[in-house]
């Protein structure tokens, strides 16, 4: 039987539990889909315990400048900040890593706090940001591509037109707005109130500006199907748009969105770091991913792991998200489920 | 067809018309962003202060003040800079054209190459373990900050293996088409390389999916069981079919990047392009030239959508304009 | 004046554009002959032209262009360093390495004219045979125009330095029409022009040696001239201008030394500055000796592998300037003095001398003059242990402070700017902010906006991170300019007077009288400088960082340094490798 889609991803196990549980059972079956799960498990599990590495482990503050603190290793204590005492004697530095789990493991940044507390710390927001703002992505983009490609027409002129805005929008210069005006106020939608401290508003902000790039593909895709001998041949037997859409439309698609929320979530962590910087959502002393990796550009020929580690943490989640998602979409494989039912 | 491009060209005309109103009301909605400050200099007393928000019109009301500029860039045409004062906008945006083509141009063509070769590849192997190395190798391309990634490239070719393995790369900048082909090309090299590996990333991934979407269908089965051979299944059918995504894709980002969303690439190589403009421009808060390559930017975006909504029609035949 | 109005900034993408710490060295005061740590110009500091050594190509290098190339408008330190061997005025700042160069010296005009009618007259006596860079000659009419072009195009010091004329008060108020008419007066026969001011101003030399008032020929357009060059008096002549790619100075065909002191002979044959590299990639530039100066400050990462294996192409010089903390004595918490009081306690200046790249780049200062300054004494009051200088915060003391003011808990927002070192001091600030008791927020915003913004108490600034750079060596340049009454506007983009401070009955008497004592006696005006400076840090509205220091990284191409404290490098005395 032909099930919605949606459906299944959004509420699990609880109906018809035939499809659902063979495609968990095809999931767990999948030894690479099931790694990918247990390394975005640890890696969330790990940012969980940000706190608990920092105060029990690290034993010092990732938010408190620490430019006069001093580290020990192997009995020998020098400052966390290292003035250079070669030549002319010019610039400070802070320590590199020692690769000791307790003790700067990757080394501290430019304040002279602990780079691996901050990573961890980092993961939090750099996850719910990522993850949240791909989706909304994901989610308007596919409605906006189903219902621009379907319907055609007007409706698909302006909001084809209304994409080209929103693509063409300088988004840097909103965000320099936004950064400055908000330090005064707030910034009331509807019933939310955003100050810029807040990172709903790097996740709309993301959200949205890359709509356009994930409609645009979804769109085409949607009005190739349209003319497709099975899509016209279930208008012919009389099914309405709505069933259209859902039966025929939604699953064609939704592999390519699949495809893209992996990506879209790596790419989304980069943008949230350029609006960081910009004093728009995660703001000092609190840190990122992205805003490490800014941090650690600023200190690339001399301590090149500030920036090198959370790169790897984002392409490791990357990863682990790509193949989960191909391993979810070959479990589900809705075109092959859809054909059979035609 | 005809009356096809007349429409998009009203539509292009509207969309222009919001972006340039959007912009100039974001600008002026900032706190701080008075000109007429930045332009009167440090410590200005308050009479200088006010002949310069005069004699630059920002005592003016905002419809007027966006009508004036919209003369000085479209009829006049000689709009200038607040902060480079005396810099035409236009020239300025000319002068940096060829540039930006020739680092986007070079770019997509080794990103769609190796983006297209590793979709293939991946789709051609799938089950084993090309598949997700390819992927694998893309997402890590797409996970790289660009502007991390040039100041990497900057490093190896012009400092720690200058002298040896890069000794062929020039100094950082751009040296005209003119100079001779090899000197164009070799300044272009690395930044070709590495704006390409984001792009190249996503689209091999893109490409896999639609691909092995394709290769399901009923139509592909059927050819199949025809008999037809594997590879020319894999690039007459399924290839074909699944370019539309791509181009989508590549309509969106060739008309950004064109359009000055190269930005970064062009910071960290020092070259002179639109985006470096535009990134100045925002880095100058000099809203003129903000202006005038935003309007650049969104020409490229509504002309690049409106050539891909053509191509989708030689894709796909079925697919026909209203 | 500020340094960079148009580079002190980064951001717009996922990037940090360092912009690193200023200066550096190894003279730790500024004393005796500036240049350290390099090889080269420990040479006799002025010694006499040398034709042999002139020719070649010098290559500068600029992250962004300075804007406009008008030397009556352009008020970066950027092209006034260039213009020191381009234009004159009727004095100068001496064209010498070391403490000299704060000397003004004659320099369109024969001599220095002692001031008549009780200091308000001058009757400067024009060169003669001095032509412009397009063939004219410099006549006493180009002087008037000149001066009436400082009103006509509304240059910023327009209404500061030069209000004092006789006529200013009718030129700012209708520049179209201004004529100086009885304050700038030529004599065509005597070839000499008598400048007549309202009241006496000591300071008035240094103001004619700014690019402000350079002489410049009658036909210059009556607006900003922008892009386009107007002719030069001086060993060079800027060729071609290109804010997105180069500006290009080539010998002056017209120019025959007259005052070695005042206008030296050049040593290139062009001086290209560059635009557009980042500045990684400049330093990089200069390393390999593609370009052989950077006017960027090298970003951090890179202090010390100059430091190191260039230290022979590195100069180091303290620069008299501050990096402070204004705090709005208008707004609370900071209109109670005890908090402002607790916040100078509780800053570690070491702790922001470390961002700055180390003690050979930065040090801690407590006063608001400089190290070195005219007027500047050693002073610090707030510092444990107590001593003249700066030992070490006081936390204790700090938070006991806040609680006494009663402020503990309340919100405060910190605005910098968004470029990496300013970021990364902000963020010190904060965290100490904390540690005393405020809630303290950090917000750094695109620094062309940050300067206006923080100035405008429309904007309810309570606390931020400033930089001042001298306009030329006057006590009055910081004190009067960043703490009196008349630099304070509310509601205007333009009131420099950050901290909002004006004490009209303990400071600003104070600052009056300094004022009228230099007309007379300028060492004794020093004195009250002094004493002025160290009663307004009584009432603290500001935090006093630390004063930072300038280094000059050259290829190994070059050679001859020479830095002018005033100016910075002499870069028409670069003598380039044959």
């Amino acid at each position: 039987m032909a099930i919605g889609t949606t459906e299944v991803l959004s509420t699990p196990a609880t109906q018809s539990a035939g499809p659902w549980r063979t495609a968990w059972r095809d999931l767990r079956r999948n030894k690479v889909a099931m790694g990918s799960i247990i390394v975005l498990i640890v890696i969330f599990a790990a940012c969980l315990a940000a706190p608990l590495y920092a105060s029990s482990v690290m034993h010092l503050d990732a938010f408190t400048s620490n430019l006069d603190g001093k580290f020990t290793v192997n009995g020998v204590t020098g400052p966390v900040m290292q003035s250079s005492d070669t030549g002319l004697g010019l610039g400070v530095n802070p320590i590199g890593p020692t690769w000791l789990w307790n003790n700067f493991f990757l080394g501290a940044d430019n304040q002279g706090r602990d780079v691996m507390s901050r990573l961890l710390y980092g993961g939090r927001n750099s996850l719910v940001i990522g993850l949240v703002s791909a989706t909304l992505c994901c989610a308007l983009a596919g409605f906006i591509g189903i219902v621009s490609g379907y319907f055609g027409g007007g409706l698909d002129a302006v909001l084809s037109r209304g994409l080209d805005v929103l693509w063409a929008f300088p988004v840097y210069l909103l965000a320099i707005c936004l950064s400055v005006v908000l330090i005064n106020q707030s910034l009331t939608i509807g019933p939310i109130t955003l100050n810029s401290g807040s990172i709903i508003l790097p996740i709309l902000i993301i959200g949205v500006i890359y709509v356009p790039y994930v409609a645009r593909p979804i769109r085409g895709q949607v009005m190739s199907l349209r003319e497709r001998e099975f899509v016209q041949a279930s208008v012919g037997a009389g099914a309405t748009d709505a069933r259209l859409l859902r039966r025929e439309i939604l699953p064609n698609v939704l592999p390519t969105l699949i495809v893209f929320l992996p990506l879209m979530t790596a790419i989304n962590m980069l943008t949230e770091s350029a609006l960081s910087f910009l004093s728009i959502g995660v703001q000092p002393p609190d840190a990122s991913w992205g805003t490490i990796i800014n941090d650690g550009v600023g200190l690339l020929y001399t301590r090149p792991m500030v920036a090198i580690a959370p790169g790897v943490m984002l392409a490791i989640t990357a990863v682990a998200l790509n193949l989960l998602g191909d391993g979810v979409r070959d479990a589900l494989d809705p075109k092959a489920r859809l054909r059979g039912a035609v | 067809m005809l009356r096809f491009a007349l429409k998009r060209a009203v539509a292009a005309v509207l969309v222009l018309f919001a972006i340039s109103v959007l912009v100039f009301l974001i600008f002026f909605a900032t706190p701080g962003a008075d000109p007429a400050a930045r332009i009167a200099g440090r410590n200005a007393s308050q009479e200088t202060l006010q002949q310069v928000r005069e004699s630059f019109g920002f005592d003016k009301p905002l419809p007027v003040q966006y009508a004036l500029m919209m003369r000085h860039l479209f009829i006049d045409r000689d709009l200038t800079s607040f902060v480079n004062r005396g810099v035409e906008v236009i020239p300025q945006i000319k002068q940096a054209i060829p540039i930006t083509l020739s680092l986007v141009i070079g770019a997509a063509i080794i990103w769609m190459f190796f983006g297209i070769l590793m979709g293939v590849a991946a789709t051609a192997g799938r089950g084993s373990a090309v598949d997700p190395l390819i992927m694998i190798i893309g997402v890590i391309g797409v996970s790289l900050p660009v502007y991390w990634l040039g100041e990497v490239v900057n490093l190896m070719t012009q400092s720690r293996l200058h002298d040896s393995f890069f000794s062929w790369v020039p100094p950082l900048g751009y040296a005209p088409l003119s100079s001779g082909v090899w000197n164009w090309a070799s300044h272009l090299i690395m930044p070709w390389m590495t704006l390409a590996v984001l792009y190249a990333g996503i689209y091999a991934r893109v490409l896999r999916s639609e691909m092995v979407g394709a290769m399901n269908e009923e139509y592909v089965r059927m050819a199949r069981a025809k008999g037809i051979s594997e590879r020319r299944v894999l690039w007459r059918h399924a290839f074909r079919t699944s370019l539309i995504a791509i181009v989508s894709l590549f309509g969106l980002d060739f008309g950004a990047l064109i359009g000055g969303a190269a930005l970064l690439s062009e910071v960290v190589f020092g070259l002179q392009g639109v985006g470096k403009l535009t990134y100045d421009s925002l880095q100058n808060f000099d809203l003129p030239v903000i202006l005038g390559c935003v309007m650049y930017a969104a020409f490229f975006v509504v002309l690049a959508n409106f050539l891909v909504d053509l191509v989708y029609a030689l894709l796909d035949p079925r697919v026909r304009h209203v | 004046m500020k340094l960079r109005i148009t580079t002190a900034v980064a951001s717009a993408g996922a990037l940090t554009l360092a912009l690193a710490a200023c200066g550096g060295g190894s003279t730790p005061a500024p004393s005796a002959s500036a240049a350290t740590g390099g090889t080269t110009s420990s040479s006799a500091a002025n010694a006499a032209y040398d034709p042999a050594k002139a020719g070649g190509d010098v290559t500068l290098l600029a992250k962004t262009a300075g804007g406009t190339l008008d030397p009556k408008i352009n008020y970066t330190l950027q092209y006034w360093q260039l213009y020191q061997a381009a234009y004159d005025g009727l004095t100068a700042f001496k064209k010498v390495d070391g403490q000299e160069s704060f000397t003004v010296v004659p320099d369109l005009a024969e001599s220095l004219p002692t001031a008549t009618n009780d200091g308000k007259t001058y009757v400067f006596n024009l060169r003669k045979g001095i032509k412009f860079s397009d063939g004219t000659d410099v006549t006493v009419d180009d002087v008037v125009a000149s001066f009436q072009r400082i009103f006509k195009v509304s240059s910023p010091t327009a209404g500061s330095f030069y209000n004092g004329i006789v006529g200013a008060d009718k030129c700012l108020a209708t520049p179209a029409t201004c004529t100086l008419d009885g304050g700038v007066v030529a004599d065509a026969t005597a070839n000499t022009v008598t400048i007549n001011l309202t009241s006496p101003d000591p300071e008035f030399f240094y103001k004619l040696s700014v690019p402000h008032a350079a002489i410049n020929p009658k036909t210059a357009p009556v607006k900003d001239a922008g892009t386009t060059p107007i002719p030069t008096t001086g060993p060079y002549m800027f060729k071609s201008y290109d804010p997105n790619t180069a500006l290009v100075m080539v010998r002056n065909p017209n120019f025959k030394a007259w005052n070695e002191d005042a206008q030296p002979s050049g040593y290139p044959d062009t001086i290209t500055e560059k635009f557009g590299l980042t500045v990684e990639a400049e330093v990089t530039a200069v390393e390999n000796n593609q370009a052989d100066w950077i006017f960027d400050s090298p970003p951090a990462d890179r202090l010390a592998e100059i430091g190191t294996k260039y230290a022979a192409q590195v100069h180091v010089n303290p620069l008299t300037a501050v990096w402070y903390v204004p705090m709005n004595v208008n707004l609370a918490p900071f209109n109670n003095e005890k908090a402002r009081q607790a916040v100078n306690w509780a800053v570690d200046k070491n702790a922001v001398v470390k961002i700055l790249g180390g003690d050979k780049l930065a040090a801690p200062v407590c006063t608001i003059l400089p190290p070195g300054f005219p007027g500047f004494k050693d002073d610090c009051q707030y510092t444990n242990p107590a001593g003249a200088t700066w030992q070490g915060p006081d936390l204790a003391k700090a938070k006991a402070l806040v609680t006494e003011s009663g402020t503990a808990g309340q919100a405060v927002t910190i605005i910098t700017t968004d470029d990496e070192v300013n970021k990364a001091v902000g963020e010190y600030l904060q965290s100490t902010l904390n540690s005393i008791g405020y809630k303290a927020t950090l917000k750094p915003i695109s620094g062309n906006i940050q300067f206006t913004y923080i100035q405008n108490t429309n904007n309810k600034v309570q606390i931020s991170l400033s930089q001042w750079y001298q306009d030329y060596p006057a006590a009055s340049d910081f004190i009067n300019v960043l703490l009196g009454c008349a630099s304070f506007t509310p509601g205007s983009d333009s009131s420099i007077n950050i901290a909002g401070f004006c004490d009209k009955t303990g400071v600003q008497p104070m600052i009056d009288d300094a004022l009228k004592t230099e007309q007379t006696d300028m060492n004794a005006a020093n004195e009250k400088w002094a004493a002025t400076d160290k009663a307004a840090m009584t009432q603290a509205p500001w935090v006093p960082l630390v004063t930072p220091k300038l280094i000059d990284f050259l290829s190994t191409n070059v050679s001859n340094y020479k830095f002018s404290k005033q100016f910075y490098m002499l870069v028409d005395q670069l003598q380039v490798k044959k």
